[in-house]
């Protein structure tokens, strides 16, 4: 099989044959998409590569059983999620370690101008702010594109769940982000966090 | 809760909270109630002004760059599927071993990562003279990791091996960046270069205890992907000029 023209799903049923390289084939497909998604969610590199590295062994183990009811990606992203989260659990009580500005966090863009580039890093370090809770749907569906029902499937939550998190993650990301301005919203969002606004006013100082 | 919410109660005149204005932006709110609500909202220049801050978050937050996997995580993956592609499910976990590494990293993920490697010691190739025993039992010590300090004395690592079966170590092995009694990258250059190995930063180094006696196994990449590299050293004797300082030294690949 030409591993590089096969189709996920095809993938997964070469690798339950037994094809070696089948299954390495995906995870060089999907695994920076998923990589970002562990790193975001979890905001310790560290951390993010033990748990990747569990999720995919994890799914090299149950692939044989996959069936085509879902996508491989979805599948595959529920099993880093399911990884990720179980890795919070664990460490509730422990404090989190906040991404650096720079190294394994959010990636610099060489063509970005710097104003852009520092917009990035800030919603970047905006997000690490939020309850975990909160934080996990807003990667899925705000970063990474999916939908409500997906994210609903990944996180094992009901869509109202998933939509309601999001609607108070947002809340604070915009005020964080300094998009809502000295609003009656001060009680619904976090006056210790990330404040962009004036941030950004510092830095045009 | 199914998937929209009534909210008995809703004022159907401003001020709205920014809480109930996220919920009507993100479609939490039942259908009855967002149609009562919307055009009164859309005629609010301050409620609307919240909803384009919304809007403009979700703008910012779409506009997040991919993430790119860092080439040792990617290689350590690699390396952690090879193994496992090589191996059987053996339900060996070190619990006393996880513990140890309560610094930095949580313990369970780690046996779980023993279990996935555990069988592919079968394709290691130790030094004869090192033992007969190859029952490849592991065992674990609940002391810290040795140091150069000490090399090899009272300080034992807290991974065992016993005969030619190293595969119930290597899941942890890539977990670690721990030179342990050689110290530093230049040590293990130089150890790897007396075997005519060729130099590179490993993707998991750490001591290891071979039937009782102290070694430092290190992880390198092979040269292409999936493959990577055991090599087991004596810190001991292993330098530049003693290949026989390495104990074991094989190749896996996909």
């Amino acid at each position: 099989m030409t591993a590089a023209a096969s189709s996920d799903a095809d993938l997964i049923s070469a690798h339950a044959a037994g094809d070696p390289h089948a299954f390495p084939e995906i995870v060089r497909r999907h695994r920076d998409r998923l990589w970002a998604v562990a790193l975001r969610t979890l905001r310790d590199p560290e951390e993010a590569a033990d748990a990747l590295q569990e999720a995919f062994i994890s799914a090299f183990r149950a692939a044989g059983s996959f069936r085509a009811e879902s996508q491989v990606t979805t599948w595959l992203h529920r099993i880093v999620v399911n990884a990720c989260l179980d890795r919070m659990r664990r460490r509730q009580t422990k404090p989190t370690v906040p991404l650096p500005e720079a190294g394994p966090g959010e990636p610099v863009a060489p063509r970005d101008h710097m104003a852009e580039r520092e917009t990035k890093l800030v919603v970047a370090a905006a997000l690490a702010e939020l309850p975990e809770e909160q934080r996990a749907p807003i990667v899925l569906v705000d970063v990474e594109g999916y939908s409500v029902a997906e994210t609903a499937q990944m996180l094992g939550i009901a869509e109202g769940t998933v939509k309601s998190r999001c609607a108070r993650g947002r809340a604070k990301l915009a005020k964080s982000l300094g998009h809502l301005r000295n609003r009656s919203a001060d009680a619904n969002v976090p006056v210790d966090g990330v404040n962009v606004q004036q941030q950004r006013q510092r830095e045009a100082r | 809760m199914s998937g929209s919410e009534r909210r008995h109660g809703t004022p159907i005149d401003p001020p709205w909270s920014v809480d109930l204005l996220a919920d009507l932006h993100a479609g939490v709110l039942d259908a009855e109630t967002e149609a009562l609500l919307r055009p009164r909202v859309e005629a609010d220049p301050e409620a609307r002004a919240v909803l384009e801050a919304l809007d403009a978050t979700l703008a910012d937050l779409s506009s997040l760059p991919p993430i790119p996997m860092p080439r040792d995580v990617a290689a350590r993956i690699d390396a952690a599927l090879a193994a496992e592609a090589h191996g059987r499910p053996a339900p060996v976990v070190s619990l006393n071993s996880a513990r140890q590494r309560k610094y930095k990293r949580a313990g369970w993920g780690a046996g779980v990562l023993v279990a996935a490697a555990a069988a592919v010691g079968v394709v290691a190739v130790a030094i004869p003279s090192m033992s007969n025993n190859t029952d490849g039992a592991m065992s674990s010590f609940p002391q810290p990791s040795a140091s150069r300090e000490v090399p090899g004395a009272e300080a034992k690592p807290d991974l065992a091996v016993r005969g030619e079966n190293f595969g119930p170590v290597i899941g942890d092995v890539l977990k670690a960046q721990n030179y342990g009694p050689l110290d530093n990258q230049d040590t293990l250059d130089g150890c790897l270069k007396g075997g005519n190995i060729p130099a590179s930063k490993p993707l998991g180094v750490s001591p290891i205890q071979l039937d009782d006696r102290p070694a430092v196994m290190a992880i390198l990449t092979a040269g292409r992907p999936g493959a990577f590299r055991i090599v087991v050293l004596d810190p001991n004797t292993c330098g530049p000029d003693n290949p026989s300082g390495v104990l074991a030294d094989s190749v896996m690949s996909p």
